[in-house]
Order: structure tokens, then sequence, then C-alpha cells
């Protein structure tokens, strides 16, 4: 049964059918067999979050239990917010239609700072207290994990307990113990702190944060003897075993990756050294491919998708890709279904294998080159040559492509004008060498593209200790970029600075700024990841009237010795190794070799025991 | 190649389904379900499938659709079967036949119809007076812009009780691929409406021009 008064006012809100459940494979179960009901919150729209694949998996892997129900629930639209309050209809979960409020847990996953504000508006909807302090009762327990959870604590007063790495094991650990407790009649403090003896689990209230002087922190103490000192990240040593999801849930409305996803591997060698993405999921783990072919067709057969995507940091680094591709090739194409390949690397492909990806690869040319000259491609450890580039394109051009795509970075540190000024050169020098061929495609332009995202400094990262150039800084580059560009054929787009700034503070931020965002979200921030909601003007306006200051935060260059806010967490890099590539990078201009080719020592190894590639 | 007609109802949850999105649902279920069907030949071959009568965001019906080719010779249960087992749960397949009719000769549709309000029986008369004005001119938005209609030939009132919450009401409208009178056209223009809390609406039956039911 649909509620009443959600039936009054779905019809006047854009797209209905996102806010109402029912989608093939969602879950529905009796209300009076489940003993624990947990809403997986994704703190944006419903076509963002639909598409995000973490949240599939645990969404399958919590309904594996048979008393475990576990529901869906979306950042609603401006519009349907602002009916859902008019109407006192508080936020409720997809498939059962049940408001939150009184659920067991409720999960946020984290994939961006951007979507800070819109956790405490979904709170809120819920018509919970946004902070942690003020919800007293067992439940529900407000828990969060995903990437952005290993610096947590600007929101470290909102959420009760974080989840820190890979998700499978602990989070169902942590469910577990809150049976016991909810049987056994615990207080929400008790249970908290039996939690924090799991590993992988923060409870940020279980730390007192002291600070110096200066306003750098001078250390995080445990609250009491038991509760440790430093917390480990949790990772799944072998895919092969771990669980994955045979069925999707299949929206209705058009969502922004609206296909199956397959999980290759987990992590990357790489170590790009402005890449976050790249140290906190480390070790790098392939899954064999002779059990993800069984994943894709168990996926492909219950979602009636006719796409598949294969999904990883860095695809080309996937051993198995071959076979792979020979298992799914002969069923994708009989059952007309397209299998995509996004994070392809230019460099290390075998012919053979070129012509098998070419088979399945129809999407445009792009390169992400991240810096313009070979010097700070060095330092930033991207190992993309110029020459490989111009291979590349040369054989796309003779191929027929006309147009290419490059991604770079600006306000990479150690970054001059002459980095800048290599960001259009080499844009040029793909103009020059299309109209250098002969057998260049007849009579046709082309067009390259070059789109310029601003850096921004990552905890567990070489850079972390490293400040954002200023938005000045940041302006006057995008500009000299702009008079460095002289051909028609190049057109290039940027990302916003504010936007950058703000993800800056909010990345290496500390529990101070959660007065700053709860009043950035009670002056309407809610949805800030899309240009239409977002202000930079409350931004600044918060962190002012917080006490704050923005810079301390975001243009500092901090010392090895200062102890980070999320120094006491432990993602199994270790912050020497960070200082020494830090090091290498900025005093030798010199890259590190992959994984693969020599361990460079940075923790991870102590994950899988041993060495991390035989 | 065998041409199918299958039938359907969409209710509940499934009412806030848009057409388009409704299309594609059906295209991924009838994947999963595996059914033989007939795909268009081209550079970008894509399932068969037409949908006669396109439903209204918001409303239910108890009687809907879709025409389809099978490559194979299934019986008409397992087609039932197989798709029922694929599709979401508030649209479920009730019968699979060859089509009959033609879909062009579909004229009039059935709909239940509840409006809730307070004071139902004061509401109930008004609507009354609407209903047999002389003429009910309207302006129905097309392909163009907009243009006047008089609703009066295109529906009857088969049914209109005054209950506890609202008025029930069942209309027969004029359906169909030229000319496709909606209730709530009918309904929107009525001075009235105000009052109504809630509409609901269910079509129940589809006729051709001689009320044979379409089949
Ligand atoms: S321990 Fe060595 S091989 Fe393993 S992830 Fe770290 S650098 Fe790579």
């Amino acid at each position: 049964m649909i509620p009443k008064q959600l039936e009054k006012i779905l019809l006047d809100v854009q797209k209905p059918s996102q806010y109402i459940g029912g989608e093939l494979n969602s879950v529905i179960k009796n209300r009076e067999e489940v003993d624990i009901r947990l809403a997986f919150c994704f703190p944006d729209k419903y076509e963002v979050g639909m598409s995000h694949l973490g949240m599939k998996i645990l969404y399958s892997l919590y309904n594996s239990r048979p008393n475990w129900w576990c529901e869906r629930v979306f950042a609603p639209d401006a519009d349907m917010e602002q009916k859902m309050r008019e109407n006192n209809i508080a936020l409720y979960g997809l498939e059962s239609l049940d408001p939150i409020t009184n659920f067991d847990f409720i999960l946020f996953t984290l994939q961006y700072e951007m979507s800070y504000t819109a956790i405490l508006n979904m709170l809120d909807l819920a018509g919970l207290p946004v902070r942690s302090k003020d919800r007293k009762g067992l439940w529900p327990i407000v828990a969060a994990g995903g990437p952005c959870a290993c610096n947590p604590e600007p929101i470290a007063d909102f959420i009760d307990l974080f989840f820190l790495g890979e998700g499978e094991e602990v989070n169902v650990e942590v469910t577990e113990l809150y049976e016991t407790a909810k049987k056994e009649g615990w207080s929400k403090e008790k249970f908290l702190l039996e939690a924090s003896h799991i590993e992988g689990v923060y409870v940020p209230s279980l730390y007192e944060v002291s600070y110096n002087e200066d306003g750098t922190i001078k250390a995080y103490t445990p609250v009491e003897a038991s509760v440790p000192a430093t917390i480990q990240k949790r990772i799944i040593k072998d895919l092969d075993s771990v669980f994955y999801p045979e069925s999707f849930v299949v929206p209705f409305t058009s969502i922004v990756h609206d296909r199956s996803q397959l999980e290759i591997q987990r992590g990357c060698l790489r170590g790009c050294r402005f890449c976050q993405a790249g140290f906190i999921y480390r070790p790098l783990r392939d899954k064999s491919h002779t059990i993800l072919d069984c994943n894709a067709k168990a996926l492909c057969q219950s979602t009636g998708y006719d796409e598949i995507s294969l999904t990883s940091l860095s695809t080309s680094d996937y051993d198995q890709l071959g076979d792979l591709l020979d298992d799914m090739l002969p069923w994708t194409v009989e059952q007309k279904i397209n299998m995509s390949l996004p994070s392809l690397r230019v460099d290390n492909f075998s012919e053979e294998l070129m012509k098998k990806i070419s088979k399945v690869r129809k999407s445009g040319l792009t390169f992400a080159a991240e810096a313009g000259t070979q010097r700070l491609r060095d330092v930033i450890n991207k190992n993309v040559y110029e020459d490989e580039v111009m291979e590349t394109c040369k054989t796309a051009f003779e191929g027929g492509y006309t147009s290419v795509k490059l991604y770079f970075m600006m306000g990479l540190p150690t970054e001059t004008m002459e980095d800048i000024k290599g960001i259009a050169d080499l844009a040029q020098k793909v103009v020059d060498l299309f109209y250098s061929l002969p057998n260049k495609p007849k009579g046709k332009g082309v067009q390259v593209s070059i789109s310029c995202a601003c850096f921004v400094p990552k905890p567990f990262t070489p850079f972390q200790f490293e400040p954002q150039d200023t938005m000045d800084m940041l302006h006057e580059k995008q500009k000299y970029l702009m008079s460095c560009v002289k051909s028609k054929k190049i057109s290039v787009s940027y990302h916003d600075a504010d936007t950058s700034y703000i993800e800056a503070v909010l990345a290496r931020g500390d529990r101070r700024l959660a007065d700053a965002i709860e009043l950035c979200w009670q002056k309407g921030s809610k949805l800030d990841g899309w240009d239409e909601y977002f202000d930079p003007q409350r931004w600044y306006d918060s962190f002012a009237e917080a006490g704050l200051d923005g810079a301390f935060y975001a243009n500092r260059l901090r010392s090895y010795e200062e102890v980070n806010p999320w120094d006491h967490l432990d993602y199994c890099v270790s912050k020497n190794f960070l200082i020494r590539e830090n090091r290498i990078a900025k005093e030798e201009n010199r890259t590190t070799p992959h994984c693969r080719q020599q361990c460079s020592g940075c923790g991870a190894n102590k994950l899988v025991g041993g060495k991390c590639f035989a | 190649m065998r041409k199918i007609r299958v039938f359907f109802t969409k209710l509940g949850r499934a009412k806030y389904i848009s057409h388009l999105d409704s299309n594609r649902c059906w295209q991924r279920s009838i994947k999963r379900s595996g059914l033989p069907v007939w795909y268009t030949e081209g550079f970008n071959p894509h399932m068969y499938l037409t949908f006669p009568l396109p439903l209204s965001l918001g409303y239910e019906s108890k009687y809907e659709c879709v025409d389809m080719k099978l490559m194979e010779d299934l019986s008409d249960a397992e087609v039932v079967q197989r798709l029922n087992d694929a599709l979401p749960l508030d649209i479920r397949v009730f019968a699979c036949a060859e089509p009959v009719m033609d879909q062009k000769e579909i004229a009039w549709a059935d709909y239940d119809i509840f409006l809730s309000c307070d004071n139902a029986a004061a509401l109930s008369e008004e609507l009354s007076a609407y209903f047999a004005q002389e003429q009910i001119l309207v302006q129905k938005k097309t392909k163009k812009g907009s243009k006047e209609v008089d609703l009066k030939p295109h529906f009857s009132v088969l049914k209109q009780e005054v209950e506890e919450e609202g008025i029930a009401l069942t209309l027969r409208c004029t359906t169909g691929i030229e000319v496709n009178i909606n209730p709530s056209l009918l309904l929107e223009n009525f001075s009235g409406i105000d009052k109504v809390e809630t509409t609901s609406t269910c079509r129940t039956m589809v006729y051709t021009a001689k009320l044979e039911q379409f089949k």
C-alpha cells in the first residue's frame, strides 16, 4: 500500500518513479519477519546513487540475511523535498515506504566531500537530530563508510561510527553485534564501545582531540583504555570468494550508469601521487576471469541490461583482460549485449589485445595526461609520455577518429607557468599531427578539447602535505592557459575553482568544521554537487561565522611532523612512505616504479601477509 | 514467426512509471525472460514492441496490452509464465493470444475514478450539473498548441455514487490513436475540482466502436 500522503504529492513532482520503489529486483520483505531494518542512504539524487556499485553490493549482501532488511534511500530533489516538508512526510525507504526514523541503522556512503550537507539534510528530513550526541537511543545508529571515511573528522560530530576500508565483512560484523545489543537492551554508549573493538570501526566520540596554540592538532586520545589508539582499515583479501550480487535493482527512470557493472579488480598499482584512490585501496587485488564471467552472466540474466561495463581504477593493469574478453565476447555478442571498458591506459597493450578491445570499444579517445610537461608528469608520477599520446592519436586519426579529449590538472605541486603553457602546447601538437597525416579523415577538421580540473590535495597521498593554490593563483593560471591556446581547433573547459577550494578544506579538515557544515546546511546547502543548487558564498559565510579560516586547511604547507586529523587512522600506507614519495617528487622530480615492477614499501603488504605480488 | 498480444495490469506503484520508462522496463523484462522475440533489422536493431494505448502517468489499469512477435513457437501459457517471472511485481500479465482486432479499432475505454473529498454529496451534485451541460468546451493540448473541443460527445457517465470518503465514478471516454480523451481533461475543467483531495483513476476496459471488448 502506498501511503495516502505520498499519493497526494507524487504527481506534482518530476520523475515520480524515483520516489516509489517497486523496481525490478528490489527486495521486499515482511516487516513482521525481520529483526533489523537498515536504510542505505546515498547523499545525492537517485540518478547518481543508483549508479553506484558499492551500494548495490552492500544492499544485496545485507538482504541475503533473511532477518535483515536493507532499503535504499536517496536525497530528494528540491521539488520533492518541498512537498515532503509541506506535508510532513518523513524520509522513507523505497522498499517499504516506511519512515526511516526508527530504523536500526542509517548508513551513508561518503563518495565526495561536497555531499556532506546532503547527509545533514537527510537526517533532518528523517526527523532526527543531526548531531550524534543528541540522538540518545540505541537506534538508529548512524554509520558511514566509503572513500571519504579516510578523513571523516569534519563530519565526526554527526555520525556515530565509521567503517574504514572495504565493507563486505565489517558491516556484517557490526550488524551482528547490534543484534545482540538490541536483544540484551544495551545503551547506545555500550554498543559503540563494543563496536570500537571490531577492526575497521572508528567511533569518533571515543577520542578526544587537543590542539596546539597555532591551531594544529596536538593529539588524539582515546577516552578509555580499551579503545584502540589507531584504527586499521579492512580489506577483502580474496576477491574470488567474496560476495558479489547476482542481481542489481533496475530502475524505471534513466540514471547515470544504467548498466551492469563488473568489478574486475580492487586497488591500483600505479601510485599517481595526486590520486587518493590509488593509495587508500591498496594493495591491488585481481579477481579471476572465470569467476567474473560467471558473475557477468548472472547479472545480465537477472537485470536484462544490454550493456555491461568492466570497472576498476586502471583496466589495462588487469592481467587477465585478454582471457576475460575471450570468455565474454561470444555470449555477449550473441545476446546483443555491449561491453564497455572505462579506465583504459594507452601504454601497455599488445597488438593482439588491442584488436580484441577494438571489437568492444566504441567510445571516444581520451587521455588523462594530467600535466602539460614531462617534468611535471614525473613529479606526479603519471607515467604518460608524449610519444605515446602522439602514437595512439596517429593510429586513431588514421582509423577515422577526429576528436580527442585531454584531461589535465592545474595547481599541482612545483607547477610553473611553463607547465601551464605545456598543456596548450600538447594540444597544439595533436592538432598539428592531424594535419600532417597524408591519410587523415577526408573533409573533416580535428577537435581537441582540454578539460582542466583544479588539484585538490587529499589525505593518504604523497601530496597530503601540500598547499592548494589560492583561488587567485588558479584564476591567473586559467587566464594564462587561455592566452596560450592559439588554434580554433582547441577548446578549453575548466572546473570551477570555488568547488575545488571547498573540497580542499573539507578533505583535510578536522572536527572544528562541524559548525561550519551545519551552518551551511542551515543556509540552504543540500545538493552541492549540482551547479543549480551550489552557492560558494554560503560556504564562505559559514566558515566566517564559525570563526574558521579556510586557508588554514586548504592553502597551508603542512610539516611532515604535524599531526594530521587522519593520522590515527591506518590505511596501511605509512606516513614514512608518503614523506619519502613527497621528497622524491619535489626534490628529485623522479618517478617511482609501479608495484609489479618493484615494491616501494608502502606498508599495504601487511594486509595480505607477505608480498603483494608473488 | 507469430504475432502475439500480451494483456497485463499496471497497478499500485507501477502507475508512477511513465510511458517511456514503461517501454524500457518491458524491453528489459523480455530480455530477462529469455523469450525469443523478434528484433527489427538494420543498423541498430531493437526489440519490436508496440503499445496501442499509452497510459497517462498516475493512472492504474486492469487492461493494458502490448504486441510483439515470437520467433519460436511457445504456448501462450508459457509466455505468460515467463513474463510474470521477469516483470516487476506491479505489472502482471494475465493473458496472451493471437491479436483479433487491429489496434486502430480501439474507440472507447472505461475508467473507474475515485474523487476523495469532504462533503461528497454536495460535490456530487455540482458534478452532475457540470456533466449535464449542453456543451463542455475545454482547451485540449495538441502537437501544434491547443485547440478548443467539446467533450460532451466524448464521454458518458456509467456510474456516479456518493460514498463516505468521496465520489465513485465510472466514465466511458473516447479513446484511440486519432482522438484520445483522458478523464483528467474532463475533470480538470470542473469548477469543484479544488475541493477534491486526491483523484485515483484506473482504466478497466478497452472497446471497439461497436463496444466489443478489444482483443
Ligand atoms: S607494499 Fe609494495 S607492492 Fe604492496 S602496495 Fe605497497 S608498494 Fe605496492
